[in-house]
């Protein structure tokens, strides 16, 4: 896939043989890549294999241990940040970097200026800046009264206030509502249009199909394809950046990166044929936190045995305290919860576990797992009495039990001793899902953001295990502010924003405005 | 990157970490050093380092000191490890030792304890004493879940007042100070009975070591034991890597840490009856006199093995011996023996320091 216009035009960047390691891991090896001016230039790849090493050595994080960059033909060996900077690179990182008390002009401003400040000036320059792209921001808004989307435009006018002749933006879009991400894309548009270069890491192929003039793709470090028809060639890429055939991909992890029709493969009866009585019924259940903020604004849902029903919306909108009500870690202030006839409202989290509720947690590494101890005792953490005589844990047992299940669920460790820590993630939430999911009474899987983080591969083994929770008649809730895998893997979808439930709808692509719109805040 | 096995069996290897070699370069290094120290001030180094091999080694009296002195170490030692494996910080031994023994006193004294039948009149006193540790040990843990007073700062500040109520206690005729004949009655207890007295594993005085020492071994074995091999360790194990992950998994939080420093509490009131009735055999004001702290540092050293206590422990308690031994022979001040003391905490907390570096 040789390009022809590298040959017409000059490379802004040429990385040429590019190797980092960090101690026995090779994040990048020989690596080459020429990023020309006014093109957005997209890195594709799955987790791990080399993105974020890329745009480190770019901007100067990293030094490369072997190979060379050369910016406009000449030799570039960043040693910081600010060396790249001064060269007219910039980069929005995938965490921001904001002063949350500030206005959005101070926070340009710092870092920027030294001496005396003219607070106006630079207030108009912004306004000028934004107005040039095709967005509004408010220069003395505070950046906590910005939602996500708008946070993110700051970091932009950072970096474009500048003027770069290289913006690097790291997955940029993972935080943005559906309608953020198309402004996004055309800001990337405009600045390309102008000259810049623009390069945008991603591994979603909608966005490049939208935006991408040309594609690199990495894997395990190395360049394994590149484009210059990136819309034409989807299905080249797909299959170079996990390499695999994308028809032998699971159909819902496949609409999650953007490849073929969403659409739920439904396994078993379709519901709703014989009124069945509801296995989870939440009523009225409210959060109010310290501050006396609520979070969680009357949430009322039934969930039938076999349904699985989405929660979306941007992330801080109420799902956490959901989700941690339900799993009982979370006293609620009001409303009550009952499984079938029993009543869950103050249950502790082992009258839970033993109720038949199983909950993948948001955040797997604070609340799903302890990885300091064995993959053994994790995948049994919350029925390691069952392996006990007098007292005595049954190691051999337990290390026993642990290897079948690791079978069952295609966790790949060295072994059921080795420390969960040295599991990839992928492998983690298998094995975390391996212990919620084989629950012997599991009447209620609570799923919250369960493949974030997570290659193609873990993510269709998830959805794949969700699904098999569903045939057992086990009403399933998935929390996620990932509105493709929502569409891929929900009956229904409710949405949540600011702590209430805008809407209800069916889990249909052709739904998507609406969702979108309701996450938004806007009621439909 | 190689994996990382989680070693769950009771290893031998993990036993003794830090690398022995090391341990015992880092106590000859403080050892010389100290030599240096008793040399600049004029001592002589020979009749110093006489003095302390009589005073630790030199008698079949001063072994069995050094011995009870680390009995009581190593017990405050363990139920620091214990405690530290739901990664709780345990300094309340002194004050566990001193309600311990004001227990053992007034059981042994004032109980009826000496009346009854074989055997129970020192087996109750040892009781009322680990009971008493055990309370004072589990109110930081009630405090900690309750309003999440930090442990550390809540049995510090517990020893002093069991310290003081110690004082109060054998300063009040009230309560266990002997019943007033003169005004040269000193602050103390009464001697307690001598059915009480923890029995003599030779039944000789010149080698009074007593039931305390197969007593602390047979502890040593189940604590390590109960570490590596029962649901309880695992589960302390769990709460003191993740609380929020072990609750979520049902492990309760608030049990876990007031069993935990329930049980260290426990092990330092034995400590304080062990020392009553096998040692001291009344009570009287500085009775716990430091041994709690020293109990602490044994088991900060030993990283969590209870091997590694015993170790620490003996060495402590041998060094105690020879330094006042020292002091009485050959005028070294006993305040040498603590600064020796600190150097040995300083180059193996170094030393482990790098062997964690290059690991």
């Amino acid at each position: 896939m040789r390009d022809p216009a590298q040959t017409l035009t000059e490379p802004l960047l040429a990385l040429q043989g590019v190797t980092k390691r960090f101690g026995s891991l090779v994040a990048l090896s020989k690596a080459s890549l020429d990023i020309l001016p006014g093109e957005v230039h997209c890195i594709l790849g799955e987790n791990g294999a080399g993105k974020s090493t890329l745009c480190n050595l770019i901007f100067g994080v990293h030094v490369p241990d072997k190979g060379e960059m050369r910016l406009r033909g000449e030799i570039y060996r960043p040693t910081g940040p600010s060396d790249a900077l001064a060269s007219g690179i910039a980069m929005v990182h995938q965490h921001f970097s904001l002063v949350h008390d500030m206005t959005v002009v101070d926070n340009v401003i710092l870092g920027q200026q030294r001496g005396l400040v003219n607070t106006r000036a630079w207030a108009q320059r912004l306004e000028r800046l934004a107005n040039d792209y095709g967005f509004a921001l408010d220069p003395y808004a505070k950046i906590d009264d910005l939602s996500v989307g708008e946070r993110q435009r700051v970091e932009i006018v950072k970096c474009l206030i500048r003027e770069p002749r290289l913006f690097v933006l790291d997955e940029p879009t993972a935080v943005l509502l559906p309608d953020e991400i198309a402004s996004l894309l055309a800001i990337c548009g405009r600045v390309a249009a102008g000259g810049a270069a623009v390069v945008l890491v991603t591994h979603k192929l909608a966005e490049i199909k939208k935006a991408a003039n040309r594609v690199t793709v990495l894997r395990g470090g190395r360049v394994v394809a590149r484009s210059s028809d990136p819309a034409g060639e989807i299905d080249a890429l797909v299959r170079a950046m996990i390499q695999g055939d994308v028809k032998a991909l699971d159909r819902s992890a496949a609409s999650t990166l953007g490849v073929g029709e969403p659409g739920r493969v439904r396994i078993g009866d379709p519901p709703g044929e014989t009124p069945t009585p509801e296995a989870v019924q939440i009523d009225g259940l409210t959060v109010i936190d310290s501050q006396g903020v609520t979070r969680l604004d009357h949430f009322t849902l039934a969930i039938g045995p076999g349904e699985i029903v989405g929660v979306a919306g941007v992330e801080g909108n109420g799902q956490s305290e959901l989700a941690a009500v339900l799993s009982g870690m979370l006293e609620p202030s009001r409303g009550r919860v009952f499984l079938g006839d029993l009543e869950t409202t103050h249950l502790g989290p082992k009258e839970i576990t033993a109720a038949g509720i199983g909950v993948v947690p948001e955040d797997r590494h604070a609340v799903g797992c302890i990885v300091e101890m064995s993959v053994a005792e994790n995948i049994f953490l919350n029925r390691l009495d069952g392996f006990t005589s007098f007292g005595f844990l049954r190691r051999k047992e337990l290390v026993h039990a642990a290897r079948d299940l690791m079978a069952r669920f295609d966790v790949r460790a060295a072994g059921p001793d080795i420390a969960f820590s040295a599991l990839s993630g992928g492998n983690q939430q298998k094995a975390v899902l391996a212990r919620e999911i084989t629950l012997p009474n599991l009447t209620f899987l609570l799923a919250a953001q369960p493949t974030r983080g997570l290659d193609v591969g873990a993510v269709a083994a998830v959805y794949g295990h969700i699904r098999a929770a569903c045939q057992r008649d086990a009403a399933v809730l998935l929390i996620s502010s990932e509105l493709d895998e929502l569409m891929a893997v929900a009956d229904r979808i409710v949405v949540l924003y600011r702590g209430r439930i805008m809407g209800n709808c069916a889990a249909d692509p052709r739904e998507r405005e609406r969702i979108g719109a309701m996450m938004a805040g806007q009621a439909q | 990157m190689t994996d990382t096995v989680v070693n769950n069996r009771l290893d031998i290897r993990e036993w003794v970490r830090p690398s022995v070699a090391i341990s015992i370069s880092a106590v000859a290094v403080a050892g010389l050093l100290g030599l240096v120290l008793i040399f600049a001030i004029g001592v002589s180094v020979p009749d110093a380092l006489s003095a302390f091999v009589d005073g630790t080694l030199g008698s079949p009296y001063a072994i069995a000191a050094s011995i009870n002195r680390s009995i009581a170490f190593a017990l405050v030692g363990i139920g620091f490890v214990i405690a530290n494996r739901a990664n709780l910080v345990n300094v309340g031994g002194e004050g566990q030792i001193a309600v311990g023994g004001i227990a053992a006193t007034a059981v042994a004294l004032y109980g009826g304890a000496a009346d009854l039948p074989a055997g129970l009149p020192f087996l109750v006193p040892l009781l009322a004493a680990m009971i008493a540790g055990m309370i004072w040990g589990a109110i930081p843990g009630v405090l900690k879940i309750k309003v999440g007073t930090n442990e550390v700062i809540s049995t510090l500040l517990l020893s002093f007042i069991a310290v003081w109520l110690l004082y109060w206690c054998v300063q009040s005729p009230a309560l266990l100070r002997k019943p007033m004949t003169s005004s040269a009655t000193l602050p103390e207890s009464l001697e307690i009975p001598d059915s009480t007295k923890l029995p003599l594993l030779t039944g000789d005085y010149s080698f009074p070591v007593n039931i305390g020492l197969p007593a602390t071994i047979i502890i040593a074995i189940v604590a390590g034991v109960l570490l590596s091999k029962t649901l309880l360790g695992v589960q302390l194990r769990a709460v003191g890597f993740n609380s929020v992950a072990a609750s979520r998994a049902g492990i309760s939080y608030a049990r876990m840490v007031v069993l935990a420093l329930g049980i260290a509490g426990a092990l330092g009131g034995l400590a304080g009856g062990f020392m009553l009735l096998g040692d001291q055999y009344l009570l009287k004001d500085g009775f716990s006199s430091g041994y709690g702290f020293d109990g602490l540092v044994a088991g900060l050293l030993a990283r969590g093995s209870v091997v590694g206590v015993i170790a620490a422990a003996l060495l402590f308690g041998f060094l105690r011996s020879g330094g006042i031994n020292m002091e009485m022979v050959a005028g070294v001040p006993t305040a040498l023996v603590m600064v020796i003391q600190g150097l040995i905490v300083v180059t193996l907390a170094g030393a482990a320091y790098f062997i964690g570096r290059r690991s």
